[in-house]
């Protein structure tokens, strides 16, 4: 297995729990008190530095189970890791604009901080996902 | 992305009338990852003109030796 391919595991395998503790945190909190009483800064805080982290130590693991590999990025490695960035890129444009809607409606913080959190989640796990299915499938740029 | 190339090459066949060279020997002659030339061969990625020269380079044969281009194109 590619380490691009590897790293993006990681991502998906990272991503998918955060996102999970993030809102089994949150959403008891939004369905039982009004919103602006709703504590989400540090649990946002909380599950996007640990993201990171477990990123940073997925990363180091994957590369030291195989530290041949670990550097080596040909052509093909750029042209799937280009196009999985630009297929995520929707996500995180349309989270920006959602963020962008309910400011100018004057929306709660609340709202506005979890449409560009969600966005950039949510295309985080597309780009991963489109990644590791053009390494499985056929994958041809022209 | 999901549609196949029409391009095919004879790359197994020329590694093994090369002293049986294995994926990983041509990855490195070429400059690539091992996953790379297995999608190659397996017709699953398309290389750049001047990875395919690289290739055909590999084995001393001219491009049309290593890649065709399918004459079925709808």
């Amino acid at each position: 297995m590619a380490f691009l391919e590897k790293s993006n595991w990681v991502a998906l395998v990272v991503a998918v729990p955060t996102l999970l503790v993030y809102v089994a945190l949150v959403v008891p909190q939004v369905l039982s008190k009004p919103i602006a009483e709703v504590s989400w800064v540090q649990p946002m805080i909380f599950t996007i530095v640990g993201l990171i982290v477990a990123n940073i130590l997925g990363n180091v693991v994957a590369a030291a189970s195989n530290p041949s590999e670990a550097d080596k990025k040909d052509q093909r490695d750029r042209e799937i890791d280009h196009f999985g960035e630009r297929v995520g890129n929707w996500l995180i444009i349309a989270g920006s604009c959602a963020a962008l809607a309910l400011a100018m409606t004057r929306a709660d913080h609340f709202w506005i901080a979890n449409a560009i959190y969600f966005g950039g989640l949510a295309g985080a796990l597309l780009s991963s996902v489109t990644k590791i299915a053009a390494y499985h499938g056929p994958f041809q740029k022209w | 992305m999901v549609k196949p190339t029409l391009v095919t090459n004879s790359i197994r066949s020329l590694r093994f009338a090369s002293g049986e060279m294995t994926q990983a020997d041509l990855a490195d002659r070429v400059g690539v990852t091992r996953q790379t030339i297995i999608a190659i061969e397996q017709g699953k990625y398309s290389p750049s003109l001047e990875m395919a020269f690289r290739i055909a380079r590999v084995f001393r044969v001219p491009l049309d030796g290593v890649f065709r281009y399918s004459d079925e194109q709808g």
